[in-house]
């Protein structure tokens, strides 16, 4: 008996040692070989030559980064990449918070809204590209029309470089603001009351509340929404590829963006070297973007901080006489 | 393969569903503003124009090829939608590719539930040497753009043989970090610690535990998890397209080819576009709050 | 892509139109179902499959018979339609690189046939002595690799002629009888822009739908466009392609005989419901195309003329990957497609025009009208231009994405009037010089 019972709590200790790590484990194992090999990997294959169908080739060193930043192609990929992310998030934010702001309030129906504005998000990217792109036809879309009676001349959504970006911007717009939204909701809700109490007391109006309480407190949401933007912004892809029927990003790379700079590299000219030297390219501007993020984030953070310290003791003080 | 997915920093006690709806009892609604008809019209405007794209996609399905070469719009449903349904399952493998969307999206959602929230469980429960780093890591994962990894991914998938093939899409998206992170957060919050104890005292060994605390209590973070990551992949684009090719689709890599054509028929495409949506807002309008609250609870980023 | 919902009506009046009516097109699908049946008893040996994935791009006009061989052979066919011929390609691309996906049968076309000749011996070698002498010489010579390897079975080719609106030349005051036209007409470039010019002074309607379009029909008469022999790139340096460019430019956008559209988009369809244009390039398989996105629409009628002579614009092959596990019976698939039976019933669906000798010279195809083109002989005048064709240029392996880049710069200038000609040549000096 005693040997068994020994073993049993060996087993057992054993059990209570390593049990947690095998729980963890699918994720670590799944992650490096789908995204920390690849990821690694990429920098390999962007310094030879490497062709889709005949494979590895010589290599080159940094032959592929010259050739690509020699490019006209890639510095445009660039701005619209920047531009559309740009277009993209600014008015979200600035819509969603506003949304918010109405839902945040005494509405019959509530959970009615609610699922309203969310709504766009469980439409397929793809879908919201179609139909986009067929309201901006350059010719004969919707919006062309809607602008053609009254007496604005038509706009080259498909030939300018400005236009496009707007337009694309809009079907990422479309998707995520009302998501947005009730990300700010969240927030919202969770500020303290008595602070309006406050701010109320103090006289001021409700445009006054809004721009003077609720968006200072909302600094570190509007700060996490714009960097969860950043990682996927930057790689947008569904929405400017199928903006028109070609997919490549207009006659002159209007729309062009760099993952779709990547993919006609890697899969439309078969060049797998030049299109990893863009990814890495890529992963870099992420990785620059995001520090500047980080440290922004950190420097308003502790702004933030001092602030609503002051604040509270404000409260406080006012409490008190 | 999955954009990254981290978490709002909402106040904590914002965070749990119970916290919230007691203090929304207490204090209904912010400020207690009462919304005027500025308000409503307002949002009235916003769930319109969230929900006119959607119409308009129906409307055009509705009617044949030359709707949009009239001289005035038409603002009302014609008779043709199920004849261009017809034509758009003929032109491209519609029922396969949903069967597709159907089968790639549970199975990773069920995957990224269970393998997440055994995850959870441990770096939330259990005491482990490393399991703060550990944590750490996975979430830092999550600012990490792996789709950026595709040629690589691609040549994996090539050298198994699994190109054009399903599981090319499943196996990459089998667990996410955000799945980990989210139940890590929630479990920590639902499971007392002495329940643990309690149950290994008992002699329960650590997977006992895991099937008869942890799963019960998991149940509603873990119904969210599904929805987020059942979206997430029947939305997904850019892998599939790469990966699958045109043969054996997913509902968005088959929409994508009703657009490109020797001549774009506005009429067809948006009658698969309103197709393709239709699983979706179905699974809305009963998941819909779940989703909702789930944002709300995690500021959800998927 | 989405053809289908059009063809039926056209499909139907083609057949009505076929002189020998039902009776031979009974007599002919006995003859393939006899090949059918032939080709799976040769087999038996080697195991009949289940089934077999064939895919295409665009139109083929299988349909129907993909049925016929279910019925015959028993062998269930799964037929994958890609869009585009461009996205075609690039998932063949991928299937040869991961060296599996591809389908027992792919279909390629004659732009992007040469780039996979680099990798000939990828697909299967489809000689064989029963489909010797099958298909007109150029189209059979374009699908040998250079050991000699016929890697492709030609489907349709792309003889041009011209499509034109009968009642926007009346109002203009041109001729409109087809014969007429096609006397007018005849001539080089030049004087099919100089007739466009006098088109364009009494009408509201533009000459063509863009240069993206003629331009198709311009340079698939170069012999040698953008790649010597030895395989370097000339596109840039070439003065002839130059020469077409500015020629083309100047009436597209100065003498405005252009609508300005860029082809296949969205706006180039609803311009066909709305008097855009007058004139259109003509391949048989474009016949279709015009029917479908004029649907209601009178007018349209086809002349036996082409500038410049005679022109090919696409057409394609089908070939066996050696990755596939039913090359044989794909190879006995292929055959039957491409066999002049086949193709003549690919013609009536959807009027892609054969390729074969046999059903070339056919009553059906010299018989064949359309009444949507006002009864025009399609087939006699498709035939005709057939003959006409002079020269096959040179296609190197980068053949497809040059002309892409070409007609990007075309678009430019033309279409989104965001460079002037000039400009817009230099940006595809550029994209050539990337591609060296």
């Amino acid at each position: 008996m005693a040997p068994r019972k020994h073993l049993r709590s060996r087993a057992s200790a054993w059990d209570r040692k390593y049990s947690p790590y095998l729980y963890i484990s699918p994720f670590f194992i799944l992650f490096a070989i789908v995204g920390l090999f690849p990821l690694v990997y990429t920098i390999w294959v962007a310094a030879h030559d490497w062709d889709l169908i005949m494979g590895q080739g010589e290599f080159v060193g940094l032959d592929n980064f010259a050739h690509v930043v020699g490019q006209r192609a890639f510095w445009i990929a660039l701005r619209n990449t920047l531009s559309i992310f740009i277009l993209s998030t600014g008015p979200q934010v600035v819509a969603a918070i506003i949304i918010a702001y109405m839902l945040d309030s005494h509405l019959r129906a509530r959970t009615f809204w609610r699922m309203g504005v969310l709504l766009p998000y469980v439409v397929t990217p793809v879908a919201v590209a179609l139909i986009f792109s067929n309201f901006f036809s350059q010719r004969f879309g919707l919006v062309n029309s809607v602008l053609d009676t009254i007496g604005i001349d038509a706009i080259g959504w498909q030939s300018d470089v400005l236009p496009s970006h707007l337009a694309i911007a809009s079907m990422v717009n479309f998707r995520w603001t009302g998501y947005n939204a009730l990300i700010f909701l969240a927030a919202m809700q969770a500020v303290p009351r008595d602070l309006y109490e406050q701010a109320e007391i103090d006289g001021a109006g409700k445009v006054r509340q809004f721009i003077s309480v609720t968006v200072p407190m909302l600094r570190p949401t509007i700060i996490f929404v714009v960097i969860t933007s950043t990682i996927g912004g930057l790689q947008i892809f569904d929405e400017p590829r199928l903006y028109d029927q070609y997919g490549r990003g207009g006659t002159d790379g209007q729309w062009q963006t760099m993952t779709i700079y990547l993919y006609e590299l890697g899969w439309t000219r078969s060049d797998f070297g030049l299109a990893s030297a863009v990814a890495v390219l890529l992963f870099l501007l992420i990785v620059a973007i995001g520090i500047i993020n980080f440290t922004i984030t950190r420097r308003i953070a502790n702004g933030e901080g001092r602030k609503s310290t002051t604040q509270q003791r404000r409260l406080k003080k006012g409490a008190r006489s | 393969m999955t954009t990254s997915a981290p978490l709002a920093p909402v106040d904590p006690e914002a965070k749990s569903g119970r916290t919230l709806g007691r203090r929304r009892r207490s204090a209904p609604g912010g400020q207690n503003r009462r919304p005027g008809f500025i308000v409503y019209g307002c949002l009235v405007a916003v769930v319109v124009g969230g929900m006119f794209p959607l119409w308009w996609s129906f409307l055009i399905g509705s009617h044949d090829s030359t709707i949009l070469s009239r001289t005035s719009f038409p603002w009302w449903p014609g008779g043709n939608f199920l004849a261009n349904a017809a034509t758009v399952m003929d032109t491209v493998p519609f029922w396969r590719a949903t069967m597709n969307s159907i089968i790639v999206s549970t199975t990773t959602a069920v995957s990224v539930v269970f393998f997440s929230t055994l995850a959870g469980y441990a770096f939330a429960k259990l005491r482990f040497k490393g399991s703060g780093p550990l944590l750490v890591f996975v979430i830092a994962t999550m600012a990490v753009p792996t789709q950026l990894g595709v040629v690589p991914l691609y040549q994996v998938m090539a050298a198994l043989g699994w190109t054009g093939e399903l599981t090319a899409v499943i196996v990459p998206a089998l667990v996410t970090a955000f799945g980990v992170f989210w139940m890590t957060q929630y479990l920590r919050q639902a499971i007392p610690d002495e329940l643990i104890e309690a149950a290994t005292m008992d002699g329960c060994s650590m997977i006992r535990t895991f099937y008869h605390v942890c799963l019960p209590a998991a149940r509603p973070a873990a119904a969210m998890l599904f929805l987020f990551t059942f979206v997430l992949n029947w939305t997904n684009f850019f892998w599939p397209f790469i990966v699958l090719g045109p043969q054996n689709p997913t509902l968005p890599v088959a929409l994508q080819q009703l657009q490109a054509a020797h001549f774009v028929d506005y009429s067809l495409v948006l009658t698969g576009a309103t197709l393709a949506t239709v699983p979706l807002l179905i699974l809305f309008v009963f998941a819909g709050r779940q989703l909702v609250s789930g944002i709300m609870q995690g500021a959800v980023k998927a | 892509m989405s053809t289908t919902d059009f063809t039926h009506p056209r499909r139907r009046r083609l057949s009505q139109a076929v002189a020998l009516g039902a009776a031979a097109t009974l007599a002919l699908s006995a003859c393939g179902g006899d090949a059918g049946a032939d080709s799976e008893n040769g087999d038996s040996e080697a195991e009949a499959p289940d089934s077999l994935s064939v895919t295409t791009f665009n139109e083929f006009g299988y349909e129907e018979l993909f049925e016929e061989y279910e019925e015959q052979t028993g062998i269930s066919i799964e037929h994958n339609k890609v869009d585009t011929a461009e996205n075609a390609r690039d998932s063949l691309r991928n299937s040869l690189g991961a060296g599996s996906g591809a389908s027992d049968i792919e279909a390629v076309e004659l732009d992007w046939l040469v780039e996979f000749m680099q990798y000939s011996d990828r697909f299967e070698d489809l000689a064989d002595p029963e489909v010797e002498g099958r298909w007109l010489d150029w189209k059979y010579e374009d699908a040998v690799d250079e050991e000699g390897r016929q890697i492709g079975y030609g489907t349709d080719i792309g003889p041009q002629a011209l499509c034109y609106r009968a009642d926007l030349f009346e109002e203009a005051g041109l001729p409109t009888d087809r014969e007429e036209v096609a006397e007018l007409l005849d001539g080089d470039w030049g004087n099919y822009f100089d007739t466009g010019r006098e088109f364009v002074a009494e009408s509201e309607s533009a000459w063509y739908s863009g240069s993206d379009n003629v331009w198709q029909g311009m340079i698939n008469q170069v012999e040698v466009p953008f790649e010597s022999e030895d395989g370097e790139i000339i596109a840039d340096t070439n003065p002839d392609v130059k020469d077409l460019y500015d020629e083309l430019l100047e009436a597209s956008v100065e003498d405005e005989l252009s609508a300005g559209l860029s082809q296949w988009s969205g706006d180039w369809s609803d311009a066909f419901q709305r008097d855009g244009f007058a004139t259109m390039l003509c391949p048989g398989w474009m016949l279709g195309v015009v029917e479908g996105n004029a649907d209601g629409v009178d007018g349209w009628d086809v002349a036996d003329v082409f500038p410049g002579g005679g022109g090919n614009w696409g057409g394609s092959y089908l070939t066996v990957p050696t990755q596939g596990e039913n090359v044989e019976a794909a190879k006995d698939l292929a055959a039957w497609l491409t066999a002049p039976e086949q193709q003549i019933k690919a013609f009536e669906a959807i009027g892609a025009f054969p390729s074969t000798v046999e059903a070339l010279e056919s009553e059906e195809i010299q018989s064949a009208t359309d009444e949507f083109f006002n009864d025009a002989p399609v087939g006699e005048i498709l035939a005709n231009r057939a003959e006409a064709i002079e020269v096959q240029p040179f296609k190197g392996p980068n053949y497809l994405l040059i002309n892409v880049a070409i007609q990007d710069a075309l678009n430019r200038v033309d279409v989104d009037g965001i460079d002037d000609a000039d400009e817009s040549w230099d940006k595809f000096v550029n994209d050539v010089e990337a591609m060296k």
